[in-house]
């Protein structure tokens, strides 16, 4: 029987987390993000007021959905563009497939999408004979590797340039001298260039909805965006139905903020704003305009009142940037689309609590990410919500309720709670005294293999105090 | 769209109305100090100056449409040779005539940008201090414009520097510009990507070169 | 007049590191409180809290509240167990009666240095510990209790210490309750980061307000032959001039 989810993770987490190499790479991307990241909060006059506006931006767009993304659907719909509402992974897929099909694509190109990522839509569209194209350069990167993105902004983050040099020279046969990072990215463009030109169709995420304009918001830096939705002649916007916000104004203070917590920039380079194809009189643009609103278990993490706000979510990437488990064990551990604490809160939600409960269960809680999340999403917290239903619905392990069962008896017992301890302190001592510590027959085999042994005194603190600590 | 063209549509409503009766839990923390969020720009033309230069991007005071035809002339002097890509314009149309090059001119009547342009000129929609960006849209040469070409010149005038997003953002909805463009962006300095390394990388697809000329006076 | 307090010590300290609660005790008294130990607690229920199963915390938590029912205020040398009673009690006993009590009892429930410095308003306690120690800054405390840096200017007034800054000291040390067996291979990974930032820092000790933290940093410092030591707040503030 292969592995399950919950196993695998353990594995690659063992090899992950001892990976000097890996470890370094990481922490030298992640560095440069911490400095940028604290350079750019203090641009603001009053961050906290920023992460409680934008809070209040996403808590008005979710518990109004309905309201909001049909006065985005409207007005896109007004001026020549289509909307269409996919319930899961296959209702989006086929819609674009059947596109794409309908209208003779063969090659179409991609700017980074995490929820194209989500429905699979790639193999989808590969699957028809259509060549698909990554263009955003960390996601082409990994497209050439046959692999998953890494991280959800920067998403060839563990590979470093020697290593991309000679995925290039062996895919594109590009042949960089020096490994030199820009010209690493003059060959991507080259080779893109010809891509962005020749494909009919091009496929993008988007940022934000933004309802009382009828556009989409997508913020890039590269300009790979700005092509795919430029030049083909068909341009798919998929997105999650949880991306929409009221107005134009909000986007003041959610672009800012977004590159700031992503990047650590002021603003993305490219901030862009598409609301159909193109108007007679236009010079360019595509002929068509389609976004795909995609639910795929959305609309049934909004039923939970308690975990609603997961869907304010923009994902910037700052909760994985600041996880210490991210730092240690990567993007590709997770072994989900979207990995971090975001993930680890959300997958659940979006592919099942049996599955994927362990993401829940790998994190020390430390609230870090709560901190920095820019909307503000009480992050840790959810992850105790998402470890309370797997006791009630994931089915956890019979030995652990068992276990817990015994706790609470014993610690509702003040005289059997000191018994055990007393008992166990004991046996342990003679154990380790016979220099079993670690070994088979240790039950704290797992605290004692890697970790020097626990104290075992002679006395708990309860009878000590009763020996006389009190009196003074 | 047709409800037989796309029945999970009502679904997909019926479920979020559903779901929004229980109402979200309050959110604990509602300290919201209602105070700026950024700093209220006093001087914006020194403020889009300095983000210029954090962006990157070559910005270019000139007193009057004459020095803006000079530097526009020794732009183009500095670009290997090739097609420029101009928005049809009466003012580039002048700027244009003024400047002495051999240079092929494809005009935004004519279509998009070829994709071998050495450079796109076109106007803006408004300049904005607090990031350092230009705020263009489909009626400033098309989508292509800024982003085709290895360098993109742009022509701006004072009056167009307004201090923040918000009133960018603001204006724009406003007067429309969304409703009559089909495209619209703010850009703020030359494309660039750090995917490699976190090494910040000028022109990845898009240009290289931002130049923003910036005319004070007439 | 000498101030009331109720100490609550966890479980784990209780029975592992009885030292940090005796000298949390000669803390406490050293500054003029009079302090007692209700004798029926246990634990606050965080292990099971933690965990996902809130129905057996739940009558942890009510006993709890019926121990200490009480305290006039009750000090613990830990951030976690606070954080459970004030941040985490309110909604565990959401739908109980003891709603009220608990959210009562989470306003006068506190870790020591939090309580030394503000609510005694002591900075200085009189100690003396003449070595090199650099801080580590337990999660629960930063980040639920919204510590500040009571614990550090209280090291700062110890004679004779001196303070060393620690890289990425409010970086998590990995140990996490459960976490530290259940993902031993990630939480070991965060320790040894954590160990090689205290290695580095050249400090004889390293101290922090989680005893928890503490033997876990100490359990990877002492199998990688680390020269460091652990030693919990308390235990410096009660060190005397000799």
């Amino acid at each position: 029987m292969s592995a399950t989810a919950a196993q695998r993770f353990l594995q690659d987490a063992a090899v992950k987390s001892a990976d000097l190499v890996h470890r370094g790479i990481i922490l030298h991307g992640l560095e440069s993000y911490d400095a940028a990241h604290l350079r750019g909060r203090a641009r603001f006059k009053d961050w906290e007021a920023a992460r409680q506006k934008c809070q209040e931006i996403k808590q008005e767009a979710i518990n109004h959905l309905d309201r909001y993304l049909l006065q985005f659907e409207e007005k896109v719909t007004s001026r020549g563009g289509h909307v269409f509402w996919a319930a899961n992974a296959e209702e989006a897929c086929k819609y674009v497939v059947d596109l794409a099909s309908r209208c003779g694509v063969r090659t179409v190109v991609k700017s980074k999408s995490m929820v194209t990522e989500e429905i699979y839509l790639s193999p989808a569209l590969e699957k028809a004979g259509i060549k698909v194209w990554e263009t955003d350069l960390g996601e082409f990167i990994v497209q050439l590797r046959n692999e998953p993105p890494y991280h959800i902004v920067t998403p060839a983050m563990h590979l470093n340039r020697r290593q991309i040099s000679e995925l290039f020279r062996e895919k594109i046969g590009a042949d960089i001298e020096g490994d030199d990072p820009s010209r690493l990215v003059t060959a991507a463009r080259l080779w893109l260039r010809r891509a962005f030109f020749a494909a009919e169709m091009g496929i993008s995420g988007a940022n934000f909805l933004v309802a009382d304009s009828g556009v989409i918001a997508i913020s890039t830096n590269e300009g790979n965006g700005r092509l795919c939705t430029s030049v083909p002649r068909i341009h798919v916007a998929v997105t999650g139905i949880e991306k929409v916000i009221p107005r134009l104004e909000d986007l003041a203070v959610l672009w800012p903020v977004l590159a700031t917590s992503g990047t650590g920039q002021p603003i993305t380079t490219y901030s862009t704003l598409i609301g159909g194809p193109r108007r007679p009189g236009e010079p360019d643009g595509p002929e068509e305009f389609h976004v795909v609103l995609v639910d795929n278990g959305r609309s049934q993490l909004l039923a939970d009142a308690e975990q609603r706000e997961v869907l304010h979510c923009i994902r910037c990437g700052a909760c994985l940037n600041i996880c210490p488990v991210y730092r240690h064990i990567g993007g590709h551990t997770y072994g989900t689309t979207y990995p971090g604490p975001i993930g680890s809160v959300l997958t659940p939600h979006l592919s099942g609590i049996r599955e994927f409960q362990h993401l829940s269960y790998a994190s020390s809680l430390c609230g870090a990410c709560t901190s920095v999340c820019p909307v503000k999403i009480n992050l840790h917290h959810h992850l105790l919500y998402n470890r309370r239903n797997a006791t009630t619905e994931g089915g956890t392990k019979f030995t652990e309720r068992i276990g817990f069962r015994a706790w609470r008896y014993t610690m509702l017992h003040p005289r059997i709670y000191a018994f055990a301890g007393w008992l166990g302190r004991a046996a342990l001592r003679v154990l380790y005294g016979v220099g079993l510590a670690g070994s088979i027959l240790d039950p704290m085999r797992m605290w004692n293999r890697r970790r020097s042994p626990v104290p075992l005194p002679s006395e708990s603190f309860r009878a000590r105090w009763r020996k006389g600590l009190a009196a003074k | 769209m047709q409800q037989s063209e796309n029945p999970s549509r009502d679904r997909i409503l019926a479920r979020i109305r559903a779901g929004l009766h229980t109402p979200a839990a309050e959110s604990a923390d509602t300290t919201s100090s209602g105070g700026a969020i950024f700093e209220p720009i006093r001087n914006p033309l020194d403020r889009f100056q300095q983000e210029c230069v954090a962006n990157l991007t070559e910005c270019v005071l000139t007193a009057d449409t004459t020095a803006s035809a000079l530097q526009l002339a020794k732009i183009l002097q500095s670009l290997p040779e090739g097609e420029v890509f101009v928005q049809d314009d009466p003012s580039l149309r002048w700027l244009i005539d003024v400047v002495p090059s051999s240079r092929p001119i494809r005009w935004s009547s004519q279509g998009a940008p070829a994709e071998t342009s050495q450079a796109t000129v076109t106007l803006v929609e408004a300049l904005i201090a607090q990031t350092g960006s230009i705020l263009v849209t489909a009626s400033c040469g098309g989508r292509g414009a800024s982003v085709v070409a290895p360098c993109h010149i742009v022509f701006s005038t004072i009056a167009q520097l307004v201090p923040d997003l918000q009133t960018a953002l603001r204006n724009a909805f406003r007067e429309g510009k969304l409703a009559r463009n089909s495209f619209a962006c703010v850009i703020s300095g030359s494309s660039r990507t750090a995917d490699i390394e976190k090494i910040l990388v000028q022109g990845a697809h898009g240009p290289r070169r931002l130049v923003i000329i910036l005319q004070t006076g007439t | 007049m000498p101030r009331r307090v109720s100490l609550f010590v966890p479980c784990f300290v209780d029975q592992l590191l009885p030292e940090v609660a005796v000298d949390t005790v000669k803390v406490l008294r050293r500054v003029g409180c009079e302090v007692e130990f209700p004798e029926d607690q246990t634990c606050c229920g965080q292990p099971a809290f933690n965990t996902g199963y809130w129905n057996d915390a739940r009558p942890c938590a009510e006993n709890f509240l019926r121990v200490f029912q009480n305290a006039e205020v009750v000090v613990c040398p830990s951030g976690s167990c606070p954080t459970m009673v004030r941040m985490f009690y309110p909604e565990l006993l959401s739908s109980s009666p003891l709603r009220a009590d608990a959210i009562a009892l989470g306003q006068r429930t506190y870790e020591l240095s939090e309580f030394l410095v503000k609510v005694a308003g002591v900075t200085d306690v009189g100690a003396s510990f003449p070595h090199t120690v650099t801080y580590h800054a337990s999660c629960h405390g930063l980040r639920e209790l919204q510590l500040r840096d009571e614990p550090v200017q209280l090291l700062r007034n110890v004679k004779g210490l001196k303070l060393m800054e620690m890289a990425r000291f409010d970086e998590c040390c990995g140990f996490g309750g459960t976490f530290a067996t259940k993902f031993e291979s990630i939480s070991i990974a965060m320790g040894t980061s954590k160990a090689e930032n205290v290695t580095a820092t050249g400090a004889e000790f390293l101290t922090a307000i989680d005893s928890s933290c503490l033997l876990h940093i100490q359990g990877i410092l002492g199998r990688s032959g680390a020269p460091a030591r652990t030693i919990h707040l308390a235990s410096i503030l009660a060190q005397d001039e000799p």
